[in-house]
């Protein structure tokens, strides 16, 4: 996902706020509004991805949500090297090199918004937006049109929950307008908050990714108590209908047998019936890590495992079948 | 066949893609394309003649001779596979010349007929001397070309950067002949009529019934001459199965030479056998059959009750039909066919839909035609699907899944755009609700309309050039129009508004003028006694379809295009007047230097103003709002034959000749490029915010702005169509588009080329998204080995 151009697009609603430090509970802080999303989940959907995550998973397919600071980000093959932004630049932000290339240093201190505002092709831009709840909702319900056969509007991020007061006020909001409502949680919040949440959510989307908590807290930089305390929430609790467990396969991570069984003999205790999908890796992630310079992708280029095959994705299903969990969701 | 296979069971499947074709539509198909397209004078000779031994006769008189003779001598073939016969030349796929219509310009293009960029044609050497000696010279300074370049040339010379009126070199088709009445009466019923309304007819009227009698006479004999064929060929056919074939080729013709159709044999070869006609008569693009589903439907049915056809039986005979569609296409001059590249010949077949009642009209038929569609996947007829709130989901379904094959067909038509918008012309209800397609996408009532859907193109960008410099041709320096004001003058964004608007209706002026001689030439040169026996009003009030004849006497101009001028305004507005990131001078210096040196400004044009496409009221609005202003201002002037002028909003290929008229512009693009395709779409690449944020945009422009017909190109990624849930949740996005009133939708599906041209020409790209599976991302933002990627798996996908 990739932050749109705010000025080609323009919304039609009051203009985004350049607030870079999140903290007021009536913004939102956007990375992107992604209109016509057909893949998560039912009908068409509008998915909203918001800044900000307690955790830091090595694989994680959007690097750039993990932060919750709305911070620079550039796009050199958008960068036509006219060298404005070098003019803004005041403390080597922006420099042409020796051989003529431009390069930015998004991590530097500086008038971050005069470059902005001076690059002509939005090869630097924010990479988020910060939204009024009421605004954001507006612009959420214009496909309205589209939400139907199980359309509606999805939260993804980042944890959606980072900021729950951000997420529950624009759930209730949307719920209130009758729209279907879905989030992809990774669940390290306050078991609160996801109870508040889900009074006005339909689908709850829920990750375990790995049981043991010590591996847990390795790849992903905390234990997982939380998470099986949210989960054990959830499948007892009156939502347990909403919700879809979720398990990434990320190969030496995520896909030891020993793990998968693991998390489908927990969940079988609480509640065999449970939706449970396994989400095949994502190969392509990596790209994007480019942008991101404080974080590393799990795999060095070149050591990026391939999709697993139909027939391998098929094993894993049957293992997680084996474990007693009867609705393992097929793609 | 048993009768026990036909009958209809009650909860049958309407799916028929899965029913193969017949072996013998393969066999005629790949014939039918193996054969080189030639140019036939053939009629062209005949033609001349007839008009040279009855130099005394009306024009309406010698017209109808003429055809008649040509009916008797031409060359006439049937291919011992083919189920349903007959064209106009001996060869599929000529290019007829048509003399009296247009000469001249055959006469400087006819060498270059085999070698120009566009739509070519194989010419021999006979063909070009008999051209030379016999034809042209015959009709210099009389075809409708040379009478029209006479009459107004120079007037037309002098708008042409910024108006291209057409119809100047050919006769006018676009029209859906009333197929209805044509199997109900044929050539004789047809006859009949003339010749007892010419008992009591005087003066005009008794020359146009005369020449309707004259045609219709020639028209029966056609047929008949076809059936003595296949009768002879039979006689001479030793293979039994074949021998059987022609038999019943032959009877049919018979049979419908004389009565009307018994069959749905019988109907399909008599409805191929009137467009023939039409063809022979006016050698033009476009005569639609119009809702066919609906009017083949009672011989269908009769023969499915009578147990004497199955479902696969008929499907034969439509794909039949649907390759005959293909064997005829329409010479045009090199110009033209930059406009219409690709033989765009406007067998358009309207699906589905309303009735007159607003039931919905879905039948066998129309499942039948898709399937005929997904198997032949051929540019014609163009198929359309009309879509209201009734249409049911299987319908749907299904013509989703044919659009999935790629061929960009059918494309969809909104019943809750287009029946208001034709009723707000003054059509009676009944007939909007009855309302078929001729062409590509222009609106017609059914048999009773000559539409002139397609008298001229008003290009409002190349207007608002003229408006930003005063007059001059930012790509020659000339003055070329009048000078209302600068750029660097105009104070505020109103002022430009105002030079804006004066300059739209100066031009509408003098394009109405040469739109109205035009059509009184047409008239004056081209009667059609034959098309105005099958046009609704002309027999009843003896008057040729020309002439007003019919009950509905239209004229459509396309608007050159909305999107581009939209994104042009708002660029100006934005960067110029409000935000003011640019002066006026130096805008208009980047645009005279088409950008070389500014590429700065140019990319601040391009990205720091919003665009037409992404669901933003104010741009969307600044399109509708000219879009209407243009339209507003044609209201005041009435065509030739006594009706309106109106607008749609839709090209061809028009955009990209368009586009080379016109200058670098304020929307950051470059000289002499491609304006936005389409009509209603954006100017592709610019649409950041998906399909509905198009689909809002566009819902934006009021209905009535298309009555002529407007035209929305998508395009998706083969995976889109990939499951069974994704095709549901195309389907609810058409649900969406019916309710969001957009008269028109096709689609297209994004192949591996596509995907290799976005590696190399990013900025005409930055718009195409891709599933990087766990998200979706910008293609062109991409690395260049996860582009790799991509392309590999788009070709696993197909
Ligand atoms: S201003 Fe933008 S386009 Fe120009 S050099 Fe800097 S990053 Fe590149």
């Amino acid at each position: 996902m990739t932050p749109s151009h705010p000025d080609v697009v323009g919304s039609g609603v009051a203009a985004p706020l350049p607030t870079h430090t999140p903290t007021d509970d009536a913004l939102a802080t956007v990375v992107d509004i992604r209109r016509f999303s057909i893949h998560d989940g039912a009908g068409i959907r509008t998915t909203v991805f918001l800044k900000g995550c307690p955790l830091a998973c090595v694989w994680c397919q959007n690097p750039e949500t993990i932060s919750p600071r709305i911070e620079p980000v550039f796009f050199p093959k958008t960068c036509i090297g006219c060298g404005k932004c070098v003019e803004k630049s005041s403390n080597g932000e922006a420099i042409r090199d020796s051989d003529g290339a431009i390069a930015i240093d998004t991590t530097a201190q500086g008038n971050w918004q005069a470059i902005i505002d001076a690059c002509p092709t939005g090869a630097i831009r924010w990479n988020a937006t910060s939204y009024r709840i009421p605004e954001l909702v507006e612009l959420l319900l214009r496909d309205r049109p589209f939400f139907r056969n199980g359309g509606g509007v999805t939260l993804s991020g980042g944890e959606p929950l980072f900021r729950p007061k951000v997420a529950i006020e624009l759930l209730r909001q949307l719920h209130a307008q009758h729209v279907d409502t879905a989030i992809e949680t990774a669940l390290h919040v306050k078991t609160s908050a996801i109870a508040e949440a889900a009074e006005h959510l339909d689908t709850i989307f829920a990750d375990i990714k790995i049981f043991d908590s010590i591996k847990h807290a390795a790849a992903i930089g905390r234990g997982n108590s939380l998470v099986l305390e949210n989960i054990h929430y959830l499948l007892t609790s009156s939502h347990r209908e909403k919700v879809v467990v979720r398990t990434p396969l990320i190969p030496g991570y995520t896909t030891d047998p020993e793990n998968i069984r693991a998390i489908g003999h927990y969940l079988r205790s609480l509640n065999p019936d449970v939706r449970w999908e396994l989400l095949n890796y994502n190969p392509l992630a990596g790209a994007k890590y480019d942008q991101v310079p404080d974080r590393e992708f799990a795999y060095a280029a070149g050591k990026n495992p391939p999709l697993y095959t139909e027939d391998e994705m098929k094993e894993f299903r049957d293992l997680a079948r084996s474990t007693g969990v009867r609705r393992i969701v097929e793609q | 066949m048993t009768p026990t296979s036909t009958r209809s069971a009650p909860t049958r499947s309407h799916s028929f893609i899965g029913i193969p074709s017949r072996p013998r539509i393969q066999e005629l198909r790949d014939e039918m394309l193996s054969e080189e397209r030639v140019v036939s004078v053939e009629q062209a000779l005949i033609t001349t003649r007839v008009y040279a031994a009855h130099p005394d006769e009306p024009v309406i008189v010698r017209r109808a001779l003429a055809l008649a003779q040509a009916l008797q001598e031409l060359n006439i073939v049937i291919h011992p596979r083919e189920l349903i016969v007959g064209n106009r030349t001996a060869q599929v796929r000529a290019g007829v010349v048509s003399p009296e219509a247009g000469s001249s310009w055959v006469d400087r293009e006819i060498e270059s007929l085999p070698t120009r960029p566009q739509d070519r044609f194989a010419v021999d050497a006979q063909t070009i001397t008999a051209f030379r000696t016999q034809i042209s010279p015959a009709w210099k300074g009389l075809s409708l070309e040379d009478v029209i370049r006479d009459r107004c040339g120079a007037s037309i010379d002098e708008i042409d950067k910024v108006v291209k009126i057409n119809q100047k070199d050919h006769a006018q088709g676009h029209i859906c002949p009333d197929l209805t009445r044509w199997l109900t009466l044929g050539p004789a019923g047809l006859k009949a009529e003339a010749d007892s309304a010419l008992s009591n007819a005087t003066g005009d009227a008794a020359d146009f019934y005369r020449s309707v009698s004259i045609v219709m006479g020639a028209a029966q004999a056609f047929l008949l001459r076809y059936a003595q064929l296949a009768h002879t060929m039979s006689a001479q056919e030793t293979n039994p199965e074949r021998q059987a074939d022609l038999d019943t080729v032959g009877k049919a013709l018979d049979h419908i030479a004389v009565e009307a159709p018994s069959s749905f044999h019988e109907a399909v070869q008599s409805t191929w056998m009137l467009f023939v006609l039409l063809h022979a008569e006016s050698n033009a693009s476009s005569f639609s059959p119009g809702r066919l589903d609906r009017i083949l439907e009672p011989y269908y049915q009769h023969d499915l009750d009578a147990g004497t056809l199955s479902r696969e039986g008929a499907l034969e005979l439509i794909e039949c039909l649907w390759l005959k569609f293909n064997s005829i296409v329409y010479l045009r001059n090199q110009n033209s066919a930059k406009y219409f590249a690709g033989f765009p010949i406007g067998f358009n077949i309207a699906i589905g839909g309303q009735d007159e009642n607003g039931d919905d009209v879905a039948n066998d038929l129309s499942f039948l035609f898709l399937a005929a569609q997904a198997h032949l996947g051929l540019p014609q007829p163009n198929l359309s699907v009309r879509l209201h709130k009734g249409t049911k989901d299987e319908l749907l379904t299904e013509a989703i899944h044919v659009v999935a094959r790629g061929s960009g067909m059918p494309q969809f038509f909104n019943d809750s755009s287009v029946i208001p918008a034709l009723i707000a012309l003054g059509i009676p209800e009944r007939e909007a609700r009855d309302y078929a397609i001729v062409g590509c996408v222009e609106l017609t009532t059914q048999g009773n309309n000559l539409g002139w859907s397609d008298a001229a193109m008003f290009n409002l960008n190349k207007v608002l050039e003229l408006t930003l410099t005063g007059g001059i041709d930012l790509l020659t320096g000339k003055q070329i129009g009048p000078n209302f004001g600068t750029l660097r003058e105009y104070e505020k964004y109103e002022d430009l508004e105002a030079a804006f608007a004066a300059m739209i209706d100066h031009y509408t002026e003098l394009m109405i003028a040469a739109c109205d001689v035009v059509d009184r030439t047409h008239a004056d040169i081209l009667p059609s006694p034959l098309l105005s026996s099958v046009i609704d009003g002309c027999l009843e009030k003896g008057v040729d379809v020309t002439r007003g004849g019919a009950i509905h006497n239209l004229s459509g101009i396309q608007m050159i295009q909305a999107a581009s001028l939209a994104d042009s305004l708002a660029s100006i507005k934005t960067l110029i007047y409000d935000a003011k990131k640019l002066t006026a001078d130096q805008m208009m210096s980047a645009l005279e230097a088409d950008f070389e040196g500014f590429e700065v400004e140019q990319a601040i044009m391009l990205n720091k103003a919003p665009k037409y496409g992404n669901d933003n009221p104010e741009v969307d609005a600044a399109a509708a709002k000219w879009a209407s202003y243009f339209a507003a201002g044609l209201k005041k002037y009435v065509n030739a034959r006594g009706g309106k002028y109106h607008t749609g909003m839709y090209t061809v290929s028009a955009h990209v000749p368009m586009g080379q008229n016109v200058g670098a512009s304020p929307d950051g693009r470059n000289a002499r490029q491609p304006l936005a395709d389409g009509g209603l779409s954006p100017v592709y690449g610019r649409d950041m915010t998906g399909p509905t944020a198009v689909l809002h945009t566009v819902s934006r422009l009021d209905n009535t702005l298309t009555s002529n017909g407007g035209l929305l190109n998508m395009k998706f990624l083969p995976e889109f169509f990939a499951s069974e849930s994704n095709v549901d949740k195309f389907s609810t996005f058409m649900r969406a588009f019916i309710d969001l009133e957009i008269p028109h939708v096709q689609f297209n599906v994004v192949r591996r080329e596509d995907l290799i041209a976005a590696q190399a020409h990013p900025d005409q790209y930055r718009s195409l998204t891709v599933r990087v599976a766990g998200y979706t991302a910008y293609f062109v933002e991409l690395a260049g080995d996860l582009q790799n990627e991509i392309i590999a798996r788009t070709t696993q996908s197909l």
